[in-house]
């Protein structure tokens, strides 16, 4: 659960990021919780791993906020699988996130070189 | 939308549990294999890889129970198990969980009955119009009809006066008047009715009256400006709802029958919707409304309209915008104009001063203008305060009861806080079982209160058929209901819930944790004692109140009203007789006189303008032969026709001289009677018989001669001061308006309620059409007067008698409880070798500090707080010894009962099985 001494501080995933993270993933095609995290930790040269247990609960709230819709699929091995996919509000949603974590950012990183 | 998706997503989850938790077993598993398969790619042993792929995950459970959580369905989920969890808690402790409902339903139930009544009487607001709007012009309670006062003294207004202002309503939107009082009337349908007229209350009112109220009309038109632009204008009237459909079988055309009151045969114009009662609001409220200028025609008396007439109408206005001063000012100067004009050209400037000073108040009327308020307004307010008083006993009561059984579960709690339970969750739960509790309290104390409130509607309105008070709860009701329930479940589920709050995980388990927090811990009981405390505390206030509420009415009750009050029937007519003129009295008299004798039964009768004990508007100032009254003396007396044989048939006594009798004839001595007041106010030292008064009232000026005096008696009922009054024989007056003595008083041998009937039909037999408005026997008539009295005083003793009990049940449960949990030390105790006595004063000593605590706040309370009920009390101080000591008693023994009950338990501890239980 916690973080493990010795393992790099960047693991942690910055507060309030997980959802803009997933709808970004999301966003390209509808994919199965596995896939989102290890599309996350792909993408993120393994900085960001995304615990199943926030990722599920995750997943659920934003279904519930209409962000995401979810359907049951096979997968490409032949399984079951809930495949997630954004609603239009999520990407709606998505476009709000990116807008202001941007600004953020760049004050931050103003404030940090100043 | 998203809301709409978001509740159906919950509600399938609910319904369809069972797939929604397949579905998410199947996720989870899928995530752990797609990780191992990946894992094992990446080079791990396939057992290794499905280790971390695990670890990864954490507890499936704790996952699910994250995702399950994403939706409100969870919560509902979670309360409702706890519902379900406090109904078995509950069932499974079924005399407790009796006890504490009955306990609620009764204080509920007794604050929902008293908050009916307050609610009916003080705060329901007319069904008109923008009621808030509405003001009464002062606070129009009395009735009657009045002169030679200034205006504004009896907030009562003359015709031409109110017809002024009705014209011409200055600043208001509209100004109008009513009779001051409600008139029974004989009421026939149809144009030319035969058989007995029915008795029924009228309202005279303006012409703009229904109009300014803005009273939706049930059906057809109300009374228009029209109808009552000239005395003897329009034979219109409109008739109540009630009246409607119980007299006119709910007639769809009712609009334009006749209804032939006191012989006028008058148009239904329309009908007041349900609900609307007047302004002024009474227990028997009217069932007709015409126009007050058919005042002379409809009541068959002389004109009360002429310029310069008598006071007799009360005013009423709607604020056009908002209060102003302007508005109180504008009207201060109408009346003062008014009585200036109406003074003639010899005014002095004293006079004038005077007259400045004259104001007619505006009060706001939008609940109407109630005598009813004024009488039950202070009885109800402490009754409320009363039932709210124990109402904190009960949920005292259940505090402790459920710290109680909280302690006892102390190891459950502990429990399912060690196994990862949230605190909030427990508390949660326990506040879940108070408000349970409370929840099923209120509903049956909701139906006892509609029981009680019929009980108590019946008693207010003494018996009226028709009343404007309801039993039935509205919303104000159900809503004041609901908030005394819930916060009465707060109250008292607080303290467990809090106590569990702080409980720690980790000492309840340990093996013999029992002695050191559940019997030790002397913070643990201190709250406990102090709901006791202050059980004692609000029951001593409450005794002490009811005492002295019961001492009054003894007070009351054994107060002499100066007359023989057993065994007298009154009978009162009305109508001025169905018709009889001045001139053929005398005959009607003897008449009715000498039937009344000749029943079985009847010892005397006779005849006099007012009942003993009930108001009379005859007065007159006069000039009494050798007394030189002071300059401004109030030289005004109550003046009474009578019959001869009417102090003995009343049963007032004869101090000096003789009775006025069949002696005093018409063309003899003009003889009258004073009462003591009067004797002694003009004749300090005595021999007022013989001398002469001459009345200020030209039609009987006199001179009179005094005859005798007779005692006095209570005029307005028993907390009056006696009053002057003049009696004069009725055969002696000139034959006219004052002729007229509409009570007629039987003394009968044995129970006068038993001889209603023959009374009633003597006089049907004398004369079918001879208006009998009620008859009664002068007990109940006087009942009337203390019926406030006898209000607080009974309900108040009920109530505390509760509150006691509730106090007696809860320090009962405190000391059997601190028993059992110290059986343990008491065992030890008596093994070294305590005596029984010993032991039992150990518990009694408890029980005598916890005594000594609650007497101790509890007088001073009830001495500063009993002195807010100063003014309902009948010569008795609030503070009275006697009261204080007698509740001092009731409660020390309720305590010492309470307490030696457990006391002797703990004294027949069997040391060895006491030892042997731990």
């Amino acid at each position: 659960m916690g973080q493990k001494s010795g393992e790099p501080q960047s693991r942690e995933m910055v507060q309030g990021t997980l959802e803009m993270l997933i709808l970004k993933t999301l966003a390209l095609e509808p994919m199965h919780g596995y896939g989102v995290a290890l599309r996350i930790e792909q993408v993120s040269a393994g900085v960001f791993r995304v615990n199943p247990g926030s990722l599920l609960p995750a997943l659920a709230r934003m279904e519930r906020a209409g962000r995401v819709k979810s359907e049951w699929r096979s997968t490409e091995n032949n399984r079951r699988a809930k495949y997630y996919g954004l609603t239009p509000a999520g990407r709606r949603a998505l476009k709000d996130e990116t807008v202001s974590w941007s600004r953020q950012t760049a004050a931050i990183a103003k404030i940090l070189e100043a | 939308m998203g809301l709409l998706a978001n509740i159906a997503s919950g509600l399938r989850a609910l319904t369809g549990r069972t797939r929604v938790e397949r579905e998410m077993d199947e996720e989870l598993s899928g995530f752990i294999d797609a990780s191992t398969a990946d894992k094992h790619r990446s080079g791990m042993s396939p057992e290794q890889a499905a280790r971390a792929a695990r670890v990864e995950m954490g507890s499936t459970n704790a996952v699910k129970h994250r995702i399950r959580s994403a939706g409100w369905e969870t919560a509902a989920e979670n309360l409702w198990q706890d519902l379900r969890y406090s109904v078995r808690m509950l069932a499974k402790s079924p005399a407790f969980t009796l006890v504490a409902i009955v306990s609620l339903a009764l204080g509920i139930g007794a604050n929902t009955a008293i908050f009916t009544l307050i609610n009916g009487v003080l705060l329901k607001q007319l069904p008109v119009r923008a009621p808030k709007q509405l003001v009464s012009v002062g606070k129009a309670l009395s009735g009657g009809v009045l002169g030679g006062v200034d205006m504004g003294t009896a907030d009562l207004y003359p015709y031409d006066f109110a017809r002024q202002l009705e014209k011409q309503p200055g600043p208001f939107e509209g100004i109008f008047s009513y009779n001051s009082r409600l008139r029974k009337v004989g009421v026939q349908v149809g144009e030319h009715p035969s058989g007995q007229a029915a008795q029924m209350l009228l309202h005279l009112v303006s012409g703009n009256y229904f109009g300014v109220l803005g009273v939706p009309m049930f059906m057809g038109r109300s009374i228009q400006p029209s109808d009552a632009d000239a005395p003897g204008r329009n034979a219109v009237v409109v008739v109540s709802y009630h009246y409607w459909r119980e007299t006119m079988d709910a007639d769809a055309a009712a609009v334009g029958k006749v209804l032939t009151i006191n012989g006028v045969p008058c148009t239904v114009v329309g009908v007041a919707p349900a609900g609307f009662y007047g302004i002024a609001l009474s227990t028997e409220p009217p069932e007709l409304w015409a126009p007050l200028t058919m005042q002379a025609e409809l009541t068959r008396e002389p004109s009360m309209l002429d310029a310069n007439g008598p006071y007799w109408l009360h005013l009423g206005a709607r604020r056009a915008a908002g209060y102003s001063l302007a508005q109180q000012q504008w009207l201060n100067t109408q009346v003062r104009s008014y009585v200036l004009a109406h003074e003639g050209a010899q005014v002095t400037a004293d006079r004038r001063k005077e007259i400045e000073r004259i104001a007619a108040p505006l009060v706001t009327a939008a609940s109407g203008v109630s005598s009813l308020r004024a009488n039950f307004e202070g009885p109800l307010l402490i009754l409320m305060g009363v039932v709210v008083l124990v109402l904190l006993v009960a949920c005292a009561n259940l505090a402790n009861f459920l710290l109680a059984k909280a302690a006892a579960r102390e190891r459950e709690i502990s429990t399912r806080l060690a196994l990862g339970s949230s605190r909030t969750r427990i508390v949660r739960q326990i506040l879940m079982e108070a408000l349970l509790l409370s929840a099923v309290g209120g509903v049956c104390g909701l139906v006892l209160a509609w029981v009680a409130t019929r009980a108590l509607i019946d008693f207010v309105a003494a018996g009226a058929a028709y009343t404007s008070l309801h039993a039935a709860p509205d919303i104000s009701v159900l809503a004041f209901t609901l908030g005394v329930s819930l916060l009465t479940g707060l109250l008292f589920g607080l303290a467990p819930a809090l106590r569990v709050a702080r409980s720690d995980a980790a000492p309840a388990l340990n093996a013999n944790a029992r002695t050191s927090s559940a019997s030790g811990g002397s913070r643990g009981r201190l709250l406990p004692r102090a709901l006791v405390v202050s059980q004692v505390t609000v029951s001593v206030v409450l005794l002490a109140g009811a005492g002295l509420f019961l001492r009054s009415l003894t007070n009351l009750e054994q107060q002499s009203v100066g007359f023989n009050r057993t065994h007298l029937l009154l009978v009162n007519l009305g109508d001025k007789f169905g018709g009889i003129k001045p001139a053929q009295l005398a005959g009607f008299y003897q008449k009715a006189l000498d039937r009344m004798n000749a029943l079985p039964g009847v010892s005397s009768a006779a005849f006099a303008n007012t009942a003993p004990m009930s108001h009379s508007a005859w007065t007159s100032s006069m000039q009494v032969q050798g007394y030189v009254p002071a300059p401004k003396e109030d030289r005004d007396s109550i003046l009474e026709r009578v019959t001869p044989g009417y102090f003995e048939t009343a049963g007032i006594p004869i101090v000096q001289g003789r009775a006025l009798g069949r002696e005093d004839a018409p063309g003899g001595l003009k003889a009258v009677e004073v009462n003591l007041a009067w004797a002694e106010h003009y004749f300090p030292r005595g021999g007022a018989v013989g001398h002469q008064i001459t009345l200020d009232d030209d039609t009987n000026a006199g001179p009179w001669t005094i005859v005798g005096v007779a005692a006095n008696t209570r005029y307005l009922g028993p907390r009056e001061e006696p009053q002057r009054q003049v009696y004069f024989p009725v055969q002696q007056l000139v034959p006219g308006e004052n002729s007229y003595a509409e009570w007629l008083q039987v003394r009968t041998a044995g129970d006068p309620d038993k001889m209603t009937g023959a009374v009633r039909a003597a006089l049907a037999q004398m004369d079918p059409s001879l208006p009998v408005l009620r008859i009664e026997s002068m007990a109940d008539l006087t009942d009337r007067f203390v019926a406030n009295d006898q209000l607080i005083s009974r309900l108040s003793s009920l109530f505390s008698a509760l509150a006691v009990l509730l106090a007696g049940i809860g320090l009962y449960g405190v000391m059997s409880y601190s028993v059992v949990r110290r059986t343990n030390e008491i065992g030890i105790r008596i093994a070294l070798g305590a005596q029984t006595g010993n032991v039992l004063w150990m518990v009694l000593r408890e029980s005598l500090v916890l005594l000594g605590f609650g007497l101790a706040l509890g007088l001073p309370l009830a001495l500063g707080g009993l002195r807010l009920v100063q003014s309902q009390l009948y010569e008795l101080s609030a503070s009275d010894p006697v009261t204080l000591a007698g509740s001092i008693l009731i409660i020390a023994a309720i305590t010492l009962l309470a307490a030696w009950l457990p006391a002797r338990r703990a004294a027949r501890v069997d040391p060895m099985v006491a030892l042997r239980c731990e």
